[in-house]
């Protein structure tokens, strides 16, 4: 009898121990505000959060971005800071649910003392912890939140990363460009997958535009692994152009499909193929297939070389889009920061002030970024100059491939 | 104290919610049926919320009345109540294993359903929810009231004809019947509450997430909802309670550990990004040695003998 009671305490104390911990770590979050001399590294260096997925499913994209971001970090660190003050990134995990992002921006906020984020991964969970961020008036720009309505979920809202409705119709258009005799066009999109929903909405609406004839729009899940029953309908309709909106895994698999079907006709892929990891998937069957990027590695400037320099010498791989934006993302607060420093020292402004005025200025100007030149709307949408098509180019063994792009 | 508030303010409303679902999912395990449906009922209480407060009460600037929120509850709780009763009479002719497979598909028909409906926006889902209060600890002014009420609910159902019914059920279901008790009635009558209860909570969360879609109260919601009441223990209401607040806040307090400073950098940095392996292991190590929950009735009642 005695030992279920030993047991049972000891659970009880452990738990009451990890409670105690949540108390015990605030005095340590909040002592830059009271003796700043006392904690090296945050009187020091100013704090940008980064709450992306380092867990889950999303992962794979999350850390995609904390890639790019960590590159910035030490590109602009190297380079002076802002005036000499470093910049130090805090990074919060999200996970893949709405709650894991609010507790990552909550924490960001209260505890971290950030002076602005970037972040969340999905469009989802920001529409879940930005208008947290509002309410606390703190900047949060969008790395990889490409869904309608994202900015205007208030003032303090920003994102680089172009919305669906401008990037996805580019693709098309090069298509009609190389092939002008395409006529039938066939739909293939997630349906469990916000981004590849609100993007086939945009590619089919551009269809219609063009006069085309949407033949057939086929529904999947990104969990599927067999497409027979959607491929086989699609062939016997002959289209002459196949749009797929879908991620990586999936949508590699169903162009194997259709190619291993007997599908001669064009592809055009949506976002969720801008990974080399899709390379993986479909092997020398991808060949050909049409991509709009937001980011090629092939830009040339002088911040995208250096980046695509510190990528490649990481990584022994050319840098995804989402490594680009996040990036771009931290270099707007960097740049931001020390346009601002110039006006008033940042170091003699109080926290919510700091925040306030880095969100007035950061929309205001204009950023030379590994994404070309961008702006924001005032709403806080971004403005992009250069987009790109690539064409997926896979060599004969299906090896190596990489994105080509279209002129 | 402010700062802490700020900081973890969410995740005690979350908590607080974790536990209402745990509780949902407790009441039908009250008559010993083994049911994953609660999560479809948050789900269609959290889409009722959604729906109801950016479509029919259009509220322009300010606060979103409290008032309104009660009553999205209540619809919330009314439909999921309705729907439990039509989906609790065939479903729980199956026993065990078949009745949870049986209600795992329910919630995957409301998902595909979610996700296929206009209204319910797809797999984008629906945003801009508007905000009854300023801060999220606010939304503690709901969410505790109500898991105080359902708890008192529930201590009172322990002791009650209806709820000795439900344990005569899950001891014995045939005994029970020789006895006079009518297992149907009672199983369904628990089943219901629990997705009522599952449903308000759902309304709550809608508004306390700010979106809702159909990611929310998936199948991998319903384990680890499973998880929590099973390790809390099943044997009295203060063990789902007690789970679903510790499992909630089970990953932002490991977060919260690996930045206390002075820990070495590789502790930090496992805390930090093996949250969810310590999660797995805590859950391995509570099955093993606590198959009967945590929270069992011997140890009230042995607290009492001591006290005597």
């Amino acid at each position: 009898m005695k030992r279920p009671a030993v047991r049972t305490s000891a659970v009880f104390l452990t738990v009451a121990f990890l409670l105690s911990a949540c108390t015990q770590t605030n005095p340590v979050g909040t002592n830059p505000t009271t003796a700043p001399s006392a904690a090296p590294g945050s009187s020091s260096a100013i704090p940008i959060g980064i709450a992306l997925a380092q867990t889950s499913n999303v992962a794979l994209l999350g850390q995609e971005g904390i890639a790019g971001a960590k590159i910035a970090e030490k590109y602009f660190n190297d380079k002076g800071g802002i005036d000499g003050t470093p910049i130090k990134l805090i990074v919060q995990d999200t996970g893949g649910e709405e709650a894991g992002a609010i507790n990552a921006f909550q924490t960001l906020i209260s505890q971290n003392k950030v002076v602005g984020i970037v972040g969340p991964t999905l469009s989802q969970q920001a529409f879940s912890a930005d208008p947290i961020a509002e309410r606390t008036k703190v900047p949060v720009i969008g790395a990889s939140n490409t869904a309608k309505g994202i900015p205007e979920i208030g003032d303090y809202v920003a994102r680089v990363s172009a919305p669906v409705s401008i990037v996805a119709p580019l693709s098309l258009k090069a298509a009609l460009k190389l092939n002008p005799n395409i006529k039938k066009v066939a739909v293939f999109y997630a349906q469990n997958d916000a981004f590849s929903k609100s993007e086939t909405e945009i590619f089919q609406q551009t269809v219609k535009d063009q006069k085309l004839d949407l033949v057939t729009v086929q529904k999947f899940q990104t969990s599927d692994t067999d497409f027979q029953t959607q491929t086989t309908n699609t062939i016997n309709l002959k289209p002459d152009l196949v749009i797929i909106s879908g991620l990586a895994a999936d949508g590699g698999n169903l162009v194997r499909q259709l190619r291993e079907l007997g599908y001669k006709g064009t592809i055009v892929g949506g976002n969720g193929f801008n990974t080399s990891n899709i390379f993986n998937v479909c092997k020398v069957l991808c060949d050909g297939v049409l991509v709009a990027q937001a980011y090629s590695p092939e830009y040339s400037s002088e911040v995208n070389a250096a980046f695509r320099t510190a990528y490649l010498n990481q990584y022994k791989k050319e840098p995804p889009q989402f490594s680009a934006q996040a990036f771009a993302a931290v270099q707007v607060y960097a740049e931001a920061l020390k346009a601002l420093n110039q006006k008033t020292k940042i170091s003699t402004m109080p926290l919510p002030q700091l925040r306030t005025e880095l969100n007035r200025q950061l929309l205001a100007g204009t950023y030379q970024t590994p994404l070309g030149e961008i702006g924001f709307t005032p709403v806080g949408d971004v403005k992009q100059k250069e987009f790109y098509v690539a064409q997926l180019k896979v060599d004969a063994d299906g090896n190596n491939g990489k994105f080509a792009l279209v002129k | 104290m402010s700062d802490f508030l700020n900081t973890y303010g969410s995740l005690i409303v979350s908590m607080v919610l974790g536990a209402l679902l745990g509780l949902s999912l407790y009441l039908p395990l009250m008559t010993g049926q083994l049911s994953l449906a609660s999560p479809g009922f948050y789900a269609l209480g959290g889409y009722i919320a959604a729906i109801l407060s950016t479509q029919v009460f259009r509220v322009s600037g300010g606060l979103f009345p409290i008032p309104l929120l009660l009553l999205e509850m209540l619809v919330a709780g009314i439909v999921s109540g309705i729907l439990g009763v039509m989906v609790g009479i065939p479903a729980l002719r199956l026993r065990g294993i078949y009745l949870a497979i049986a209600t795992i598909a329910f919630v995957e028909v409301l998902r595909v359903l979610s996700l296929n409906l206009d209204i319910t926006g797809g797999a984008v889902g629906i945003f801009g929810i508007p905000q009854p209060f300023q801060t999220p600890i606010e939304y503690l002014w709901i969410a505790f009231p109500l898991l105080i009420i359902s708890m008192v609910l529930l201590y009172r159902l322990e002791r009650i004809r209806a709820g000795r019914a439900f344990t005569a059920i899950r001891e014995d279901e045939l005994a029970a019947g020789a006895m006079g008790i009518n297992p149907t009635y009672y199983k369904v009558l628990a089943f219901t509450l629990g997705a009522i209860l599952a449903g308000i909570a759902g309304a709550v969360s809608a508004h306390f997430l700010n979106t809702w879609n159909a990611r929310q109260g998936t199948f991998d919601a319903s384990i680890v909802y499973l998880t929590s009441v099973l390790i809390g223990g099943t044997r009295t209401f203060v063990g789902p309670v007690l789970g679903g607040m510790v499992f909630t806040a089970l990953p932002e307090i490991l977060r919260g550990i690996a930045d206390t400073s002075g820990l070495p950098t590789w502790l930090a940095g496992f805390l930090r990004d093996g949250r969810l392996i310590i999660f797995g292991f805590l859950i391995v190590v509570g099955t093993i040695f606590f198959p009967q929950g945590l929270v069992t009735p011997e140890l009230f009642k042995r607290k009492m003998k001591n006290k005597a």
